[in-house]
């Protein structure tokens, strides 16, 4: 079962700046992503992590490639249809949550649910569900300027889960963390991935973040220079993400 | 850079933003300066001495209001502003600049978006005020050529005015920047304003006013004498404080329910826009409160206008009813007047009537005797049969009188009825009051009692008979013909003849009335543009502060059309809450106009809330199309 394919990513190239004067900043780059994974893209700055992101996640599109999520490729549909498979079938988590400061906690983690026409009585529960989960109930009733850095974006985590989406993307979901929140927030993430198989990319610079994946691309220069798995613990998987960076050079930071 | 380049870069920059509210100022400016021309310049005097002094009291009154109205509006759009500039020029706290210098660089920028504002306005307002004047005039039909002249007095009373209101505001913004911690003013934004108060406080201030706003209706239209003008007042007073009172404690308390029912909540759109309302709650009830009372103003302005107009015409009908009278001792001299007038003009129609002349009697209640003229209750009947006037009186019993009064532009006494009279020395219970003009302009001038026949026979003797004599004339534009011929007549025999009234049907003696009504015409437009663009302009500010939320929801997958509707329905709650509560209020405070005016006024009231309703539709459609584009929910091409 963990081998379905749910998104897969081909030739993907993408150019910058005007004709005559573009930069390639992804330069043919093929990934599977399959259910239950939870993988990490890392890389320098400027090695075209966040474009990726940006591209897989429908929010731009690729000059060259395909890219095929929950079967259809998405450099080929219409907005419409774009927008629909962002709300039903992708999570997003953000570096800087964007949670809305309209509204309290709860609501915020109920809005896509309610905003899809989903009973608001199973929006209830499965709020209360998540929030249990990431050990939220306390804030629920707390509006954004209310709460600290890692329940914010704890809270926009259930938000991002509580759709059952196919896949989860993460944009530096700890950038804005102290290494305690940060903690916490990777140790939810595994939980989520093992217990209720949600599919995890998750983009970071972070070497500690990236070592709670299963598995590790590194990015460089537009290109995937290796694929790395998870051993037997996290802190050996740290250690060898750690020794393939210094091997590559380059800023991480 | 010093503080007066960093605040004309910030000013440049953020024009944009601030447009709507340049715009709006400038607006206010300039129909302060219009009205204040209309007393400087020479445009009134072609109405003659007596009726230009009463229209510029009228405008001085109306300048009065604008002023009022210029208060509250600089106070609530240089609030709007001080938020969002917070914010904005807070960061410059980290700069290390003094909250002083930010209070100073706050007051500069303020100062050149009221400095572009009054300019704006006065310089539209000097190429606005010979059309302002000729509408004015075309509206009060008064044929007038009107010709520019500048002036300056109205430009410096003008800009005085406003630069004084604003300076106040604009220094009370320093000082709460100086006060306010840094915190503060980093977050001005982001906070929100959710009404912290226990509900059964907000519930009592919800059911008080309601009270308050029942109880100013109740004292509009309840009935009464002298004490109708206080009552009147009182009611103003009790409705405002009522309408401020229930959005303070009902529209906090209503949708902080809605809020924590979720499953309310959690259907359609609601979890967007309701929280939107309650994050901006204490903005959102100011400003409906405020629009509110200024569309009631504008409706009841319109409505003043226009029963004081209807009642004007009706007064000029009232005394056209007779072209001459003729008042003299003797029941037969139509033998001589008929003839005289004949020779000139056709008669349409005369009526000769008896007046008994009758005093009040030794009665300890009167400070001095009245005298009153009775009238018999079968030669109205015949009168009115020959004047083609209405008569559908019953007659009076033996102790009762019917008072035949006249048309007042603005009487304030609402209950005529159940009053007694003193007639010779015995009371007299007054059933009815009819403003019929059976006697035309003489009614004016006196008061009548219309009285059973038996006691006309028998309050015969203790009076003095007077008869008049009424004709009316096919063409009373002609009325002139015959002034010489009865002159001679009523001049020649002064012990028959005792007075002589011709009717010019062209008098202007009221003219200012006209100019008073389309004041009040102006003004509904006025407070219900005012109404219109206060509720835009917050709405305008809204929308920059949703564009990071609208954002972030398109980036979550939400389709612009949901999101669009979650606007469209936000911004329809913004419209129709205050509207809905005027309309309310508005059958009250012209109900009560109805009674004092003794006219029915329902169309009207029913007209202008349509007409409001138009430009509320017109609004919302503005609104929501450039919510959209400010919220980056539309592509701004």
């Amino acid at each position: 079962m963990s081998e379905t394919k749910v998104a897969e990513i081909k030739n993907l190239v993408k150019d910058y700046g005007t004709r005559g004067f573009q930069t390639r900043v992804l330069k043919g780059i093929d990934l599977k992503i399959n259910r239950n994974d939870f993988t990490a893209i890392m890389g320098p700055s400027g090695s075209g992590k966040t474009t990726l992101l940006n591209i897989l996640s429908s929010i731009d599109k690729p000059t060259q490639g395909s890219v095929i999520l929950d079967g259809k490729d998405i450099t080929r549909i219409s907005n419409r249809e774009l927008s629909n498979l962002r709300r039903d079938k992708i999570g997003f988590i953000f570096q800087d949550y964007n949670l809305l400061d309209t509204m309290t906690l709860q609501d915020n983690i109920a809005l896509p649910l309610s905003l899809n026409g989903v009973s608001s009585k199973i929006c209830l529960e499965k709020t209360l569900e998540l929030a249990e989960t990431f050990g939220l109930t306390q804030h629920l009733k707390k509006y954004p300027y209310q709460l600290s850095g890692g329940q914010k974006q704890r809270g926009a985590t259930c938000r991002a889960l509580i759709t059952d989406p196919e896949i989860i993307f993460a944009d530096e979901p700890t950038g804005a963390l102290d290494s305690k929140s940060s903690r916490d927030l990777l140790e939810c993430l595994r939980l989520v991935n093992d217990q209720q198989k949600a599919t995890i990319l998750m983009v970071t610079h972070d070497a500690f973040c990236a070592s709670y994946a299963k598995d590790v691309y590194i990015l460089s220069d537009g290109k995937i220079q290796c694929r790395l798995s998870r051993g037997l613990t996290r802190k050996e998987f740290y250690d060898r993400i750690i020794d393939m960076q210094s091997s590559m050079g380059g800023d991480f930071s | 850079m010093s503080m007066g380049k960093l605040a004309l870069q910030n000013f440049k920059s953020s024009f944009k933003n601030y447009l709507a509210l340049i715009l709006s100022l400038g607006f206010t400016v300039l129909i302060f300066l219009n009205f204040q021309y209309l007393v400087y310049s020479d445009a009134l005097t072609i109405l003659g001495q007596q009726n230009a002094e009463y229209s510029e009291i009228l405008v001085q009154v109306v300048s009065v209001v604008l002023v009022c109205f210029i208060f509250f509006f600089l106070w609530y759009s240089t609030n709007v502003f001080l938020t969002k500039r917070k914010k904005e020029i807070g960061i410059y706290i980290f700069m290390g600049l003094t909250n002083q210098k930010i209070g100073r660089l706050y007051m500069m920028e303020s100062m050149m978006t009221g400095g572009t504002a009054l300019a704006l306005g006065i310089g539209a307002g000097i190429l606005t005020t010979r059309l302002f004047q000729m509408i004015l005039m075309a509206l009060s039909g008064i044929a007038a050529d009107i010709q520019f002249h500048f002036v300056l007095q109205p430009i410096l009373i003008t800009a005085a005015v406003y630069l004084a209101i604003y300076f106040l505001f604009v220094l009370k913004g320093y000082v709460s920047i100086v006060r306010s911690s840094v915190l503060d003013m980093v977050s001005a934004n982001r906070k929100n304003e959710y009404v912290q108060q226990k509900n059964w406080i907000l519930m009592g201030k919800a059911i008080a006013g309601t009270g308050i706003l029942a109880s100013g209706y109740y004292m509009a239209t309840k009935d009464g004498g002298q004490e109708v003008m206080g009552n009147v007042m009182i009611a103003v007073i009790l409705v405002i404080i009522g309408i401020y009172l229930l959005f303070d404690g009902l529209l906090p308390v209503l949708f902080q329910k809605l809020a924590k029912n979720k499953r309310f909540l959690y259907q359609k759109e609601r979890t967007l826009w309701i929280n939107n309302v309650i994050f901006r709650m204490k903005k959102n009830y100011r400003t409906y409160a405020m629009v509110c009372i200024l569309m009631l103003c504008s409706v009841t302005a319109l409505a003043t206008g226009f029963a004081m107009n209807e009642r004007y015409e009706n007064i000029q009908h009232f005394r056209n009813t007779y072209t001459y009278q003729l008042l003299g001792s003797q029941p037969d001299l139509d033998r001589q007047i008929t003839p005289l007038i004949e020779k000139e003009n056709p008669i349409e129609y005369s009526t000769r009537a008896e007046i008994l002349m009758l005093d009040s009697g030794q009665d300890a209640s009167e400070s001095y005797q009245k005298i009153y003229g009775l009238l018999s209750y079968s030669q109205i009947r015949e009168l009115a049969g020959l004047a083609n006037l209405k008569c559908d009186i019953e007659e009076p019993a033996d102790d009762e009188v019917i008072s035949v009064s006249h048309l007042y532009l603005l009487s304030l006494m609402t209950n005529r009825n159940h009053v007694n009279v003193t007639l010779d020395g015995k009371e007299y219970h007054q059933t009815a009051e009819i403003n019929e003009p059976y006697l035309g302009y003489l009614q004016e001038d006196m008061e009548y009692y219309l009285v059973n026949d038996r006691v006309f026979q028998m309050l015969l003797p203790k009076g003095q008979v007077l008869y008049t004599y009424n004709y009316r004339i096919t063409d009373p534009l002609n009325y002139k013909a015959s002034l010489d011929e009865l002159d001679a007549l009523t001049n020649g025999n002064p012990d028959v003849y005792t007075g002589r009234i011709a009717i010019d049907p062209e008098n202007k003696g009221d003219e200012w009335i006209k100019v008073a009504y389309s004041v009040c015409v102006f003004m509904f437009l006025v407070f219900v543009m005012a109404s219109g663009s206060i509720l835009f302009m917050k709405l305008y500010n809204d929308a920059f502060e949703e564009k990071e939320r609208y954002g972030v929801l398109q980036k979550l997958g939400y389709q612009r059309n949901k999101l669009r509707k979650a606007i469209s329905r936000e911004l329809a709650f913004a419209y129709v809450l205050p509207f809905a509560i005027m309309t309310l209020s508005s059958y009250f405070s012209i109900h009560a106009l109805e009674k004092m005016m003794n006219t029915s006024l329902l169309i009207l009231n029913m007209v202008s809330v349509a007409i409001i309703l138009l430009f509320f539709l017109l609004c919302y459609l503005l609104s929501v199309s450039m919510y959209q584009k400010n919220a980056g929910l539309k592509k701004s091409s």
